[in-house]
């Protein structure tokens, strides 16, 4: 109950601007396509030189929580994903903004991302100890295990047909695999320059996704005016909350999915999200409406990637180990005010450590009302003329593209993805299943190899993956999501040639 | 009409033009860490950088870039082949691993593929274990990697960074052959690794190290340095382990520009950027960040570069 | 109409496919090469496997383009790839974004061409546009981008 004793800190004047702006910032930031929440805690970093410790790293927790949230700004109205994060929420997300329902899929997006977040700051707060051993029990064997568990998703992901969806993850796998291959350092598949880093992430995730959208808007053409205005409709925050209340499932899986899966360092936040949707999917009653603009969607995604935020830091506060990138840019701005994570921090600095902890909590909530606040404005971005939405979303995608990295590499990497995925989208390929397995691939390969080396010097290959009980219980996980998909593809085909004789 | 134009012309040229070294910098600069962000030498990076826009060092801020990846050789195959050498574009280096990576190949610079302007820390490799390990100093790990060849795990950051060369160094002066565990993810990935118990012990930067321990989580074995640190007064170094490691694992760290960058301006900035690393501010916050500071100047560097390349050589040739 | 549009789809992608299969398989370091070998194995033989549906006539999901569309895509297409491949870098972002965004308009926005009020609307609403990209990334996140011609 410590924490309690030093929320005085956080509203001090300075402290409480410090996180008023950290949150604000933080969402604009979030927001601007090619900004990953990793990379606008680092553009801060230098602000934080001129301040003491706790208020350097109030501004820094404030920036961390809401960029996770703003990144379902541009998720929603633009389909743009601002991190890997939030590529999930595009999926029905976008699809509310078309139908005119911005305003409501950002309402829920807010409130389930506060709803997660705080239970994952919570979880910071009173389980670190447990939490912290559990971080450690996942060594490369079962990383390895976890990355196929995530493989197993890909067909059934948001994909109209289950070959051509592990089609998609396939190329998105070999995509991955382009570059220097990081163990051994050899080149691979670099057939043209711009290529030699490897395919970014986020790149990739602006290409994939924002410009097939702008290759629709133009192969529209030239309507008439008012051929094709969307009604924005208005969204009541009340009727919001009262929706949220009601979606408890998808709101607790998302938030429980997030919260265990934001813990295991190296996966991180990355993937939290389309599990999370995935799994919501599978236990929902309505599954056949996701994609088509279904709140649950929205709400287990964004709760999802929020509740990893306060688990993804145990690893760095008690052990010193950053478990994610943006971990270790927040490990980076404790490091120059001579505080080191771990029982220093917590034994001779607990102003630090709680402040900072707490600012995360108050931000949850500012971030919350502040979205909730600009939903309703935001969501007219859908009324923005399809001709003019096009050229905004064309040149966001090459400035963050490109501001990823400084590199014109990235943007023509950004493009010719982009112009790929909308012909692979006319034949039913989807940009989803791709996307996972650019994420997954390098997860999978590099644990495999690591382990395969670990288990070569000691144990062999064969007990090292296949045996202890966590290894065991990973498998079982993977054995039944894939036994439940064929079953439900099974189903599915029954039905639909039963539905088929009788037409 | 005629004139007005050419005029326009002229001013455009002189915005474009080739850059003078009086007025270098004239428009904010880049730096390329080839590390991920949050990583030693981006963290450290970002420190000794931080007071350029001051103007009694360049004047102008620099904005740090990652391209992380293979150890580095993504960053620094960039830097070589496709940045552009205008003085505006600079990046970090670490030796030896920029130096070992070109002697091994598959990548496409090499010591004269860029133009060192100065250093700025020297992080040694220490020899770590998790804080409950059955070994107590070099002497056990040695006894047993000899009693069990091949089956000591050690994680490091890659393959041909400081600390793999640290540890071919001591298989070498030992006799020994121990398994090293290249890691996804630098320093950071491999520390996990020994305090999670996943290896039996790790090589890591010494900055790394020093923090790990001060949490309670590892204990430092050696140092592969010739002194003694003074971060860590008490951990003798090999050689006082009658381990024969001398300093090539060190890990200097420093910038460099793209060879074919103007004379002129290497010479502003290596006048310059030694001053700026000195700073009052950076050298206190480097401190208290537990990184170890050590300022060259361009020609100390060069003559720093030339020497490792020999040593490497040597040592990786048997390989 | 529809179906060799499939065929030519999903030809490429198995025309792809069967490339990285190959170049997996010769390249060297074996090591290296060892997870693209499986990946490759696996997408060879589903991206075989949709062809021959293709080839058949089986393909169900995915529309194809009509010859509509692609008129209609066209001019923006080809607008997309000189922005990106050329004008971006060879004029600076700011100005080539400055066209593009403009030339865009023109092709797309229904509003009749012979009006003036038209004309400068567009123009007002690119320069809007191009003042809030520099702010954004020029001013507050200090992202240096080629500079050409202006700024």
């Amino acid at each position: 109950m410590e924490f309690i004793y030093y929320f005085g800190e956080v509203f001090t004047p300075l402290s409480f601007l410090l996180l008023l702006g950290g949150t604000i910032g933080g969402l604009i930031l979030g927001a601007t396509p090619g900004l990953s929440p990793t990379m606008a805690v680092a553009l801060l970093i230098p602000f934080t030189f001129q301040l003491e410790a706790a208020q350097g790293l109030i501004l820094l927790g404030a920036a961390y929580t809401s960029t996770v949230a703003g990144g379902a700004v541009s998720a929603i109205l633009l389909k743009i994903p601002g991190a890997p994060a939030n590529i999930a929420t595009t999926l029905d997300g976008h699809t509310m903004a078309k139908q005119g329902q911005g305003a409501r899929a950002l309402q829920l997006s807010f409130l389930a991302s506060a709803v997660g977040g705080v239970f994952g700051v919570l979880l910071l707060i009173f389980l670190t100890p447990v939490l912290a051993k559990w971080a450690l029990a996942f060594g490369p064997s079962h990383l390895f295990w976890l990355a196929i568990l995530g493989v197993t998703v890909i067909g059934t992901l948001d994909s109209p047909s289950v070959v051509k969806g592990l089609l998609s993850g396939c190329i998105g796998l070999w995509l991955a695999t382009i570059g220097f291959d990081d163990i051994m350092g050899a080149q691979r598949f670099i057939f043209h320059p711009a290529l030699g880093g490897g395919i970014n992430i986020i790149a990739a995730l602006i290409g994939l996704f924002a410009i097939p959208q702008v290759l629709t808007m133009f192969a529209k053409g030239r309507h008439n005016k008012g051929a094709e205005v969307i009604e924005v409709q208005r969204h009541s925050i009340l009727a919001a909350i009262r929706e949220l209340t009601s979606r408890t499932r998808a709101l607790g899986i998302g938030t429980l999915t997030g919260s265990i899966i934001g813990l295991i360092p190296g996966v991180g936040g990355q993937i939290a999200g389309l599990v999370a949707y995935d799994q919501t999917k599978k236990f929902s009653a309505e599954k056949d409406k996701f994609g088509t603009g279904h709140s649950e969607g929205v709400i287990a995604a964004e709760s999802a990637n929020n509740a990893m935020v306060g688990p993804s830091l145990v690893p760095l506060l008690t052990l010193s180990i950053p478990g994610s990138p943006t971990a270790a840019v927040l490990l980076g701005g404790l490091l120059i005010h001579g505080i080191f994570p771990g029982s220093d921090l917590f034994d001779n600095h607990p102003d630090v450590a709680w402040t900072f902890i707490n600012s995360m909590l108050i931000g949850q909530v500012l971030m919350c009302i502040f979205g909730l606040y600009v939903a309703g404005l935001a969501a007219r971005v859908a009324q923005v003329p399809q001709s003019v939405m096009a050229a905004i979303v064309l040149a966001l995608s090459v400035f963050g593209a490109y501001s990823v990295q400084g590199s014109m590499g990235d943007v023509y990497v950004m493009a010719c993805l982009g112009i790929s995925m909308f012909f692979l989208e006319r034949f039913g390929f989807s940009a989803a299943p791709l996307v996972l397995g650019l994420i997954l691939g390098p997860i999978a390969e590099a644990n495999f190899i690591q382990g395969g080396m670990i288990a070569d010097a000691t144990v062999g290959k064969a007990s090292y993956f296949l045996t202890g009980g966590l290894n065991l219980l990973l498998i079982a996980v993977v054995l039944a999501s894939v036994a439940y998909s064929v079953w439900m593809e099974l189903l599915h085909r029954r039905y639909t040639t039963k539905e088929e004789a009788q037409a | 009409m005629k004139r007005m134009i050419a005029g326009i012309a002229l001013a455009l040229m002189s915005l474009t033009g080739p850059v003078v070294a009086e007025e270098f910098p004239e428009r904010p600069i880049m730096m390329m860490v080839s590390y991920g962000a949050g990583g030693a030498t981006d963290f450290q990076a970002r420190i000794v950088t931080m007071t350029s826009g001051n103007e009694d060092a360049l004047g102008m801020p620099i904005a740090i870039i990652n391209k992380p990846g293979a150890g580095g050789r993504v960053g620094w195959n960039w830097f070589a082949t496709q940045a552009e050498a205008d003085g505006y574009t600079l990046a970090a280096y670490n030796v030896p691993h920029f130096i070992a990576q070109s002697i091994k190949g598959g990548v496409e610079y090499s010591t004269d593929s860029f133009e060192p302007i100065a250093n700025w820390g020297a992080d040694p490799a220490v020899f770590v274990v998790g804080a409950d390990s059955q070994f107590n100093s070099m002497e056990d790990v040695v006894a047993y990697a000899k009693e069990n060849p091949g089956k000591l795990t050690v994680s490091g950051a890659g393959l041909f960074v400081g600390h793999h060369i640290a540890a071919l160094q001591i298989d070498k002066a030992a006799g020994t052959k121990m398994a090293y565990i290249p890691t996804k993810g630098g320093g950071a990935a491999a520390m996990k690794a020994v305090i999670a118990g996943e290896v039996m012990g790790g090589i890591n930067n010494l900055s790394d190290a020093f923090r790990a321990q001060e949490a309670g989580n590892v204990k430092i074995l050696g140092v592969a340095d010739l002194e003694r640190s003074s971060f860590l007064p008490d951990i003798p170094t090999m050689m006082e382990q009658g381990l024969d490691v001398d300093n090539s694992s060190v890990n200097f760290r420093g910038v460099m520009v793209p060879k074919g960058t103007p004379q002129d301006v290497i010479d502003k900035l290596a006048a310059t950027v030694p001053e700026m690393f000195a700073n009052d501010r950076v050298t206190k916050k480097m401190k208290a960040g537990g990184s170890p500071m050590h300022i060259m100047t361009r020609d100390e560097v060069k003559e720093m570069w030339a020497q490792r390349q020999q040593t490497l050589n040597e040592l990786l040739a048997g390989l | 109409m529809n179906r060799s549009q499939h065929i030519i789809g999903s030809g490429v992608v198995f025309a792809v496919g069967l490339w990285v299969t190959w170049v997996s398989y010769t390249q060297q370091p074996a090591e290296a090469f060892l997870f693209p070998r499986l990946i490759a194995s696996v997408f060879v033989v589903l991206a075989g496997w949709t062809f021959g549906k293709a080839v058949m006539g089986l393909s169900k999901v995915g529309n194809g383009m009509t010859r509509t569309m692609f008129i209609n895509m066209m001019p923006g297409l080809i607008v997309t790839l000189i922005y990106v491949f050329w004008a971006a870098k060879s004029l600076g972002f700011y100005t080539a974004t400055a066209i593009t965004f403009f030339a865009l308009l023109s092709i797309y926005d229904p509003a009749s061409h012979s009006e003036a009020k038209t004309w400068v609307k567009r123009g007002v609403i690119t320069a809007i546009f191009v003042t809030v990209m520099y702010g954004l990334f020029a001013m507050l996140l200090n992202v240096y981008t080629p500079r050409e011609i202006l700024f």
